[in-house]
């Protein structure tokens, strides 16, 4: 069999094997890079795709939570109002319970004065009777003599106008 | 014994005579190459076939990963602009792979034959002309050959020429030396166990010294380095020397 030289270029295996070179890159570039190329181009958009919606998940997310937190706020702030105007009733309420109830006392007291002054009046009264009835029995017997029902009265009157004065 | 290394057989000669091309034969080279390409490219079409964007198979792991190799090795040898490359040094990587390990199987290497390597260093070198004179401008490139001073001006136009020479060489020579070096031991292991089992006496001495026992399994060890090791280390040399010749043509290093 025929044999080419061991060392050497044969010009049309040269030619050859320069065509064979581009045919190969073009077949690998077809069937190897072209293919997973696209499928990574795929991925690589569809993971695009999936931060994009995380993303956008995540700015209504965050409206949300800033809409909420401007609601927390108005409530709290209301509820600031609603303490402050319950305190500023119940204190309201209060001075005029306090009012009513010195207004009461007072009144109470005023009573209470009158009441004992009709007591004392009362009381003075009496005593004028009973030191009437024990100025006559000690006079009765001082004197040991009976004295008219009018003499008796009118002594009585005069003495206890005078104790009366000197009370 | 006698111990032959010839050039690629010619296993078709077609009756094409041209002035300088010669004779069209069909050498051995030719059709491994051939086999070489449908390798390849059976390979591919296996990897890729049935892709998913998840849930990924190994086969698609592996077509992914070799993808992803070649776009970085392109890319961060020769920069973004050089992307277009990636299949031509992916099919030069692959094809020089493939032509290396396929003396495993007993065919002769396409790249045990010169013309082979010449032809690629050929292309490359008219890659790197191409993307100097567009960095530089057809004037810059000429004038590139006169720095530092004009009396350099032959050296520069030898060690641009000595580029594809050195590369095509190299990658030859290691071929070619693991393919003579197997040879060599095939037939020295022959001889020597032909003489080892000629020393039993009598019929059976002679009958089984007709067999190369040692031929067995000791090769194989060389193989890891000769075949193995150098071919897949000049695929690389070679591939890395394309992109940074390229790179370094258009100013990119």
């Amino acid at each position: 069999m025929q044999v080419q030289q061991l060392v050497g270029i044969v010009p049309w295996t040269f030619i050859a094997q320069l065509c064979n070179l581009f045919i190969q890159a073009f077949l690998i570039k077809k069937f190897l890079f072209k293919p997973v190329n696209e499928m990574l181009e795929k991925r690589r958009a569809k993971a695009d795709a999936e931060i994009r919606d995380a993303e956008k998940a995540k700015t209504e997310a965050e409206a949300i939570k800033s809409e909420y937190e401007q609601n927390m706020q108005n409530a709290r702030v209301e509820a600031n109002e609603l303490i402050a105007s319950a305190k500023k009733t119940a204190s309201a309420q209060s001075e005029e319970i306090l009012k009513e109830a010195e207004t009461q006392a007072n009144a109470i007291r005023v009573k209470a004065e009158k009441d004992i002054e009709q007591e004392k009046k009362k009381a003075v009264s009496e005593i004028k009777d009973e030191i009437g009835e024990i100025a006559m029995e000690i006079a009765g017997k001082v004197i040991e003599r009976e004295i008219s029902e009018q003499d008796h009265e009118k002594l009585i009157n005069d003495f206890i106008s005078n104790v009366g004065e000197t009370s | 014994m006698e111990l032959d290394i010839s050039g690629a057989r010619v296993l078709l000669e077609l009756p094409v005579n041209l002035p300088v091309l010669g004779k069209l034969q069909l050498s051995e080279t030719i059709v491994v190459s051939w086999l070489v390409m449908l390798l390849i490219t059976g390979l591919c079409i296996w990897l890729t076939h049935d892709l998913k964007e998840e849930n990924i198979s190994k086969r698609q792991a592996v077509a992914e990963l070799l993808v992803e190799t070649a776009n970085n090795f392109v890319v961060g040898n020769m920069g973004e602009k050089f992307r277009y490359m990636i299949p031509f040094v992916a099919a030069l990587f692959a094809t020089s792979v493939v032509s290396n390990l396929i003396s495993l199987v007993g065919l002769r290497s396409p790249t045990a034959d010169l013309s082979t390597e010449a032809a690629w260093a050929v292309v490359v070198f008219i890659m790197i002309t191409a993307q100097k004179i567009k960095t530089n401008g057809a004037l810059g490139y000429l004038k590139d050959f006169t720095t530092p001073i004009p009396v350099m001006t032959p050296f520069n136009i030898l060690s641009e020429i000595a580029t594809p020479v050195s590369m095509a060489c190299r990658h030859f020579g290691n071929i070619l030396s693991g393919v003579v070096i197997n040879a060599l031991v095939y037939g020295a292991l022959a001889v020597a166990s032909s003489a080892l089992l000629g020393l039993l006496p009598g019929i059976v001495g002679d009958l089984l010294s007709q067999i190369p026992i040692l031929d067995v399994g000791i090769p194989a060890i060389l193989s890891v380095y000769f075949d193995w090791f150098s071919g897949i280390m000049q695929a690389f040399i070679f591939c890395m020397l394309t992109t940074l010749y390229i790179a370094n043509a258009a100013g990119e290093t």
